[in-house]
């Protein structure tokens, strides 16, 4: 990993270099060094593996410039990076690209400018993460994978099933997933901001599926954190007990019903389609669910959402966005009204100008900034990291839906007869997003909910929920207490939530003839 | 410092190197096995423009290297490196493949004996780690060219903005309902190097064009969000003249992007579909097969799936529970579908060898629906005694690759597709693909379609928005009446798969086909 002394003495080399550049009307120089180190597992006990399948890592740093140009055929806007170069050599070859892509832009305004909010979050990584050794990223790996192997191997549950404990690998015991170590480091300058920023970040986390195969039991376990000495194996042995606990599923007819869903099916639905709803940049292309809706009421009253970056101790937390600009908190739902979207600079820029604004938004974005406020412009890239060769996009951090008062057992009281829903899988907009229709299949860790109490497990794979996100937000009747962080499988940002229950929620029967195979 | 240019033929002057490192040098790490390292460079071009305004294009290189070790000192354990790269890289190249292969060799070496100690340490659940081994495979040299008539580096980056901006703006002003307009189109030069410790030598260099279009229209029935590809792995010709070969057809990309922007105007003004409880006859065209094919066959024809490796993620299959309980060999579809992979085939899943140097050959996954084998890597073939058949892919040289679809699609049948429309006395036809939902499994689907037609005594009628069909895959596969001779490929430009997840290309396809299936709607 390079320093961010490193990184912020080459991007001040780089901002006075094209000061003076030639046709150079603004600029604004992002350096980045990404580490993404991943122990990939794959734990089958009737099937030959290798437990930790891939003892992994991917790197890269360099710069990327944006450059504004007054040219004879007027104001142009270009970027261009470099890899593996800080050097004024990389900075030329940067500056070069950006001069041969650059364009007009017709809705372009300027570089980011500050926003007059204060940065808040400094100093909040491990150094023990930034450095960590080629062993230590193969031993996180295989202590979870042992804390799922030691919780099948002791289970009485599983002996007897199997009819002694020596014969527990027949049942088909699957412990798979990832222990990930994001290492980040960034500096920023522009010539409308040119003190130079450094941010510099780390976390670590897991999600681990463990399964009885042989039972069609499916577990979750996830753990995540900013710190190497709090990392355990929590997030295997959590999988495996909640792979136990799923042993002896049913199926359950289509219908409607009242469901709870877990904090992954919230995440999901937050990540596929909730969040890129309340992008600026989806109200622009005029794809949002809520298109006009600003101010308005977009879901039942329980609900408040908002994003939160700067909050020490949450794991999608950043110093500064990758456009320069403070992190915070933004709030999008508040008791259930639309209250502010997600955006980055150029995208609050261009619904101020855009002529249509106010009708994509259904009030004048002038008069409402504070609904827009680009706190959220990352670089983020292919699995992570801050990226260097990629123009900032909207992305969330964390996405937080504020804890409501219901324990689960309450929950599981109020809902009385229904489902426990603890992980879905593949949502998606089925008819474009704007639409709201989506769909998705339960894949394990949920339950039958039968006089208020939890009596049976649902059997993975065999029900699809098809219905409206218009329809979901409309009819959530309660809000868990417990707020807990979840990870969704190639998503950027990290979802904080508690449990939530849904009343009229449509599911289909599937797969039947996976009964008689 | 090195002063020359980024470009593919870089790849002739380090390739020597290369070879070195993985067969001498590897020798020098003790306990090292096995290793291979691939490095690839990318030059490429691209623009985007949204609703008539140009926002960016780019000219550039991509460099990568990754690398696998296998290593241990009885039991064995992989171990892996990747890096992005740059020209000031050129220079040290050989310390810095150097290193990643320590990293690499450090992380195979502290794994096996962690795998050793876990074996001792947990008995009879111990005794699945095993010693990791690669099946043997014939060991090749060669160097494979691009096909292209425009060399993808020789467009004028002015061309490439000029093209995708005024599409972006013809296709605004083409009618009031049209409210946003996205275009992008990128064509670049792809050349891959694999060295290995067996003696592999592999150049192969591919040309790739793509054009993307993504269309918002507003009418009667609400918003249609619509976007479809184009693409081949040739040169800048293919969105300039569009392609006309026997598998493969497109119009110019203009043309592309038109109809496209025609359909959503219409969808908008459609009336939605209504879903039904029951089964209806449905007619599929090859576009809306190339995404079935390539979730409900292709994905659960992966044995990186079926021996569970993506638990966790892109899911497991149906058709493979364990060594013994099996779907190979028996009846999953009708006797008319058959489906296979065949990278040899042209379009975006076509290649020589994959990216641990085994030759691409065609597997046959359904013979006239009886299922018949799985895409493999060496690691996987191993695991099953089988041999390897290529299919082991990464998105780029620095990710670990997985194992992918070449070109996986639906064998052609015999009949006439407007034949197969004409006998049916009420059904529906669905022309195109849009968005998929597949069951973890893969045994249920649930696929939106561009475009529904209600079809009555044979003829084609009403055009409805926001359908599709939804089935369980086994039932589906086996309701299948009709096949057309009708076959064709197509480019599926982001199939995600693996942790962190890999966005790739490939390619699937079929002929026109008739089943039975329920409706889905708004």
């Amino acid at each position: 990993m390079i320093s961010t002394a490193e990184l912020a003495k080459a991007v001040t080399q780089a901002l006075e270099y094209l000061r003076s550049a030639e046709q150079v009307a603004e600029a604004e120089v992002f350096a980045s060094s990404n580490g993404n180190l991943l122990a990939r597992l794959n734990y089958t006990s009737h099937i030959p593996c290798n437990g930790v399948e891939e003892p992994k890592s991917s790197e890269s740093y360099g710069l990327g410039i944006t450059v504004v140009f007054k040219t004879e055929a007027g104001i142009t806007i270009g970027f261009g990076s470099e890899p593996s170069d800080l050097s004024l050599d990389g900075v030329k070859r940067a500056l070069e690209k950006a001069r041969r892509g650059a364009v007009v832009d017709p809705e372009f305004s300027s570089l980011p400018r500050a926003t007059g909010e204060r940065r808040r979050l400094r100093r909040y990584h491990d150094p023990k993460l930034m450095k960590i050794r080629d062993e230590d990223l193969v031993e996180v790996g295989w202590r979870v994978l042992q804390g799922g192997l030691k919780t099948f191997a002791t289970s009485p549950q599983l002996a007897e099933l199997a009819g002694g404990k020596g014969q527990i690998n027949a049942l088909g015991l699957i412990v798979g997933g990832d222990v990930t170590i994001q290492q980040e480091r960034i500096a920023i300058a522009s010539t409308a901001m040119p003190e130079v920023q450094t941010d510099e970040s780390t976390l670590i986390m897991a999600f681990i599926t463990a399964m009885v195969e042989a039972k069609a039991s499916k577990g979750s376990g996830c753990s995540a954190g900013t710190r190497l000495d709090q990392f355990t194996d929590d997030a295997g042995v959590e999988a495996a007990h909640n792979a136990l606990a799923a042993i002896g599923g049913e199926r359950i007819k289509g219908g409607e019903y009242t469901v709870i869903f877990g904090r992954q099916p919230v995440a999901d639905l937050l990540n596929n389609l909730i969040l890129p709803s309340l992008s600026l940049s989806t109200f622009y292309s005029d794809s949002s669910p809520f298109m006009g809706r600003l101010g308005k009421r977009i879901a039942s009253k329980h609900l408040t959402l908002y994003d939160h970056g700067n909050k020490r101790g949450l794991m999608g937390s950043k110093g500064i966005t990758c456009e320069g600009l403070p992190t915070g908190k933004t709030r999008l739902i508040q008791r259930g009204r639309l209250v502010g979207l997600l955006t980055n600079y150029y995208e609050q820029q261009r619904i101020v100008r855009d002529p249509r604004g106010t009708e994509k938004l259904g009030v004048d974005p002038n008069q409402h900034g504070s609904a827009i406020v680009p706190r959220n412009g990352f670089r983020f890239w292919a699995g992570g990291g801050r990226q260097f060769g990629v123009q900032p996009a909207v992305a969330s951090t964390n996405a937080v839906v504020q804890g409501g008062d219901q324990s689960l057992e309450e929950l599981i009281a109020t809902v009385k007869d229904g489902l426990l829903i603890g992980r879905i899988w593949y949502t998606y907009p089925i008819n474009g997003l704007r639409a709201g229709d989506f769909t998705c299949t339960v894949v394990g860790d949920s339950y039958i909910i039968k006089d208020g109490r939890i009596t049976t497990p649902l059997k993975p794979n065999t029900v699809r929920i098809n219905d409206n996100i218009h329809t979901i937000l409309s009819n959530i009747i309660a809000i868990g207490k417990e707020v807990r962080e979840t990870l969704v499988w190639a998503a950027d940002e990290v979802i904080y939530t508690p449990e939530i229950a849904v009343r009229g929620v449509k599911l289909d029967e599937i797969a039947s003839f996976m009964e008689q195979l | 410092m090195s002063t020359q240019p980024m470009t593919v033929q870089i790849i002739d002057q380090i390739k020597p190197m290369i070879f070195d490192l993985a067969t001498r040098y590897r020798k020098t790490l003790r306990g090292c096995r096995y290793a291979d390292i691939r490095v690839q460079i990318d030059e490429g071009q691209s623009a985007a423009a949204e609703n008539g305004g140009s926002k960016h294009s780019t000219r550039d290189y991509a460099f990568e290297v990754g690398i696998r070790a296998l290593s241990g000192d009885g039991m064995v354990a992989p171990g892996y490196f990747g890096q992005s790269l740059g020209i000031a890289d050129l220079d040290r190249l050989a310390q810095v493949v150097k290193d990643g292969l320590r990293h690499a060799h450090h992380r195979a070496l502290a794994n096996a004996e962690r795998k050793c100690a876990t074996r001792e340490a947990f008995g009879s659940l111990g005794d699945a780690l095993i010693s990791t081994t690669l099946a043997p495979i014939e060991i090749h040299q060669d160097i494979v060219s691009a096909r292209f008539e425009v060399d993808p580096r020789s467009v004028p980056l002015d061309e490439i903005v000029a093209l995708t901006t005024e599409i972006s703006k013809s296709a605004l002003a083409f009618d009031p309902h049209v409210k946003y307009t996205f275009i992008s189109a990128f064509t670049l030069l792809s050349r891959e190097l694999l060295c290995s410790s067996e003696g592999a030598n592999i150049d192969q260099c591919f040309a790739l064009t793509q054009g993307t279009c993504f269309i918002v229209t507003n009418g009667k029935s609400g918003t249609q969000e619509l976007y479809d590809y184009m693409g081949h792995q040739r040169g800048w010709e293919v969105l300039i003249q569009g392609v006309q070969e026997e598998f493969i057809q497109f119009p110019d990309f203009r043309t592309f992007c038109m109809n496209l922007t025609k359909d959503a105007v219409s969808l908008c003004n459609a009336r939605p579909l209504k879903a039904t409880d029951r089964e209806m006859v449905v007619v599929t065209d090859p576009h809306y097969n190339t995404l079935k094919v390539h979730e409900i066959v292709g994905h659960p024809a992966e044995l990186d799936r079926a021996l569970k490796m993506e638990t966790s993620y892109a899911g497991r299959s149906w058709l493979f529970r364990d060594l013994q309980e099996h779907q190979l060999g028996k009846p999953i579809a009708s006797p008319l579908v058959s489906a296979f992979s065949d990278p040899s085939l042209p379009g975006y899943g076509h290649y020589k060898y994959d990216h641990e140097g085994t030759p691409g050959r065609r597997v046959t996954h359904i013979d006239q629906g009886i299922f018949s084998g799985f895409m493999n890597s060496r690691q996987t073939a191993a695991i099953l005694g089988i041999p390897p058949n290529g299919s082991y892919k990464a998105a780029d040289a620095s990710l670990v690759p997985l194992i992918r679809m070449s070109n996986t699609v639906f064998g052609p049948g015999e009949r006439d597709p407007q034949e197969i429309i004409r006998e049916i006395p009420h059904g529906y036809y669905l022309v195109g693909h849009r968005t998929p939902s597949i069951s973890e499994s893969r045994e249920n689907f649930r696929i939106s379609a561009m475009k529904v037609y209600e079809i009555k005594q044979g003829q084609i009628g009403e055009l409805f928005c926001n359908g599709g069909i939804m089935a369980d895959t086994k039932d589906y596969l086996m309701k299948v009446d009709a096949v057309g001779s009708d076959f064709r490929l197509y480019p599926i430009p982001n199939c995600g798969k693996g942790q962190p997840m890999q966005t790739k290309r490939l390619g699937n396809g079929g002929p026109t086909m008739r089943s039975r299936a329920r409706l889905t709607g708004a």
